[in-house]
């Protein structure tokens, strides 16, 4: 997969050359396909702006894992000379994890087949990881969080909100628009619980106490990672840690039908639903301590 | 006995045989155009990286139905190398196709309902010919089971020479090549991204690619059966009719659908139902 940043086309020519028969990258078995699902390999040519870090940041997404992304030329490692214009971001690493940086201006065919080959070993290892990920999945264990984790916290946040964002149509979510400050602001007056495996936070779930209440909030597990009882157990750490509170407190949207069983199922009950926006209701449910 | 044996090797050797003819394909090709080209085994690592890659769908439904794809493939093969009735073998085969491009439908991209549509009009075009050339064989054998067919006394091409041509025509829509690689190719990206199996990712994906192997090679088994009466000679012909549509591919601009459909009804009518009319006076 090839996507032209904001490149001058000197690198896009070059990834070009390494397909075409002077250097052919198909004799290695690489072959350039338009279709990020199909694709291993992301190659990103040119510097980041705020007008194409959505479309990288989407063809990112589509691509199945493991998947490797490959920052060809100085634009695309760290901006280049374009590094301080107003509108540029700087490097793709500005808004992707990139693995292997091709310098170069133009990157030479050689250097980019050269980093291609080395993209195909942390591929490799990428999907020996992913496997041992799968294989650890009853191999969780949950812990207090400390501020260290705050950054962690908020990337598996907003990936686990993506559903729910999707469900109300509703993107200006505010777990999709914390910031690390603010979340980091947090832990002075939240817990936080964590669930972690192979060293990896795939869940996580906040409390506070107000009055005699205990609010539960923001539980999110890792997408891949659901239906295997992750929540159930954080919830119940988190409960058993509050276990001198008198009442628990959660809420969720109107339409989240599973999250409203899920809790159901814990013994909690619908008592209030109010209006937050046009799209979306909050719907609230407690739970007195001696039903613990 | 037999027939059972013969519909295990198909079920095991099918795909490595296909795997190895798309490698060829792929260096064959490299080759045509002045590139050294991926080793012969490349098919088969990459749909072995694929069984292990995230799979991530639109609709899982759509999973489903590639399922089937596969299934049906196999079936037709195991219908067809065990020497069943030819007629039931397309219907089959068609029916296998179906599933591919309802599979291709369900999963609701641009892309891949553009590439569905394209596959039921390409199915629309080649399928009177696949039926002709089973009425042909049936004219010249008195019979349409594949037994009965490869134990005919001549090559069938004797008689069937335009069948034969019309099949070869279509052969490049069936093995989705330009200049018929309208629903789903490689080489279309820049039109198509890749048609019907755009929203395919991980496992599924492998399963089309398997399932194309095991179709490559039913179809293959197809043009053999005009050459059937020596088996040597016929596999050696029917390898050169693999070559000369990596040929084609490589020689021919991508057509529009309309020149798709009009040409090869055009090429059916004159060599299939031509060879049909002659052999119906040349036979009484």
């Amino acid at each position: 997969m090839h996507y032209d940043g904001t490149s001058c086309n000197g690198c896009d020519i070059e990834v070009l050359a390494s397909l075409a028969p002077r250097y052919d990258v198909e004799r290695l078995g690489v072959i350039n396909t338009g279709n990020p699902k199909h694709a291993d390999i992301f190659l990103i040519t040119g510097s980041m702006n705020d007008q194409n870090r959505e479309v990288v940041q989407n063809i990112y997404e589509q691509m199945p894992d493991p998947k490797v992304v490959m920052a060809i030329g100085i634009c695309a490692t760290s901006g280049g000379i374009f590094s301080e214009c107003y509108n540029v971001l700087g490097g793709v690493n500005k808004v992707l994890p990139v693995d292997i940086y091709v310098p170069g201006c133009a990157a030479r065919p050689e250097s980019i087949i050269d980093g291609v080959v080395k993209a195909l070993k942390i591929l490799e290892d990428k999907k020996h990881k992913l496997i041992e990920m799968k294989l650890g999945r009853e191999a969780f264990v949950i812990e207090p969080a400390t501020i260290e984790d705050a950054a962690e916290i908020l990337a598996l946040q907003k990936l686990a909100y993506q559903s729910e964002a999707e469900l109300y149509n509703d993107f200006a979510f505010p777990p999709l628009m914390q910031t690390l400050p603010e979340l980091k602001e947090d832990f002075k007056t939240v817990t936080f619980f964590k669930a972690v495996i192979n060293g990896v936070i795939i869940g996580s779930v906040r409390g506070r106490m107000k009055d005699d209440t205990c609010y539960v909030y923001r539980r999110i597990v890792h997408p891949m990672y659901q239906n295997l009882g992750i929540g159930k157990k954080l919830m119940n750490d988190i409960e058993f840690h509050f276990g001198f509170a008198s009442r628990f407190e959660v809420f969720t949207g109107h339409k989240s039908k599973r999250n409203i069983n899920f809790y159901e199922r814990l013994g909690y009950k619908m008592f209030k639903c109010e209006k937050v926006n046009d799209k979306r209701h909050r719907v609230y449910l407690e739970k007195s301590a001696d039903r613990i | 006995m037999k027939i059972f044996l013969m519909i295990i090797a198909y079920i095991i050797f099918a795909p490595i045989l296909g795997a190895v003819l798309s490698g060829l394909d792929r260096r064959v090709t490299a080759r045509m155009q002045g590139r050294v080209g991926p080793p012969i085994l490349q098919p088969l690592y990459d749909v072995l990286k694929l069984m292990q890659k995230d799979s991530l769908v639109v609709r899982r439904s759509q999973n489903f139905y590639i399922a089937f794809f596969l299934m049906f493939i196999i079936f037709t093969g195991a219908l067809f190398f065990s020497g069943k009735d030819l007629l039931l073998v397309i219907f089959a085969l068609t029916l296998a196709e179906i599933f591919f491009v309802l599979g291709g439908y369900k999963a609701s991209s641009p892309y891949s309902i553009i590439g569905s549509q394209r596959a039921m009009i390409q199915m629309m075009a080649y399928e009177p010919i696949v039926i002709l050339a089973a009425v042909g064989m049936y004219m010249v054998t008195k019979s349409f089971y594949i037994t009965d067919i490869i134990s005919y006394n001549k090559p069938l091409c004797y008689y069937l020479p335009g069948l034969l041509f019309a099949f070869i025509y279509i052969l490049t829509m069936k093995f989705s090549k330009s200049p018929f690689d309208l629903a789903y190719s490689h080489h279309a990206h820049q039109e198509l991204v890749k048609g019907m199996t755009t929203e395919f990712s991980g496992r599924s994906l492998a399963m089309i690619e398997v399932a194309h192997w095991y179709e490559n090679i039913l179809l293959l088994g197809f043009v053999w059966l005009f050459f059937a009466n020596n088996i040597l000679i016929g596999v050696a012909l029917t390898l050169l009719v693999y070559f000369f549509t990596i040929l084609v591919d490589n020689t021919f601009a991508r057509v529009k659908w309309e020149m798709a459909l009009l040409s090869t009804w055009i090429v059916g009518l004159v060599f299939g139902v031509g060879n049909i009319i002659v052999l119906f006076f040349v036979k009484r």
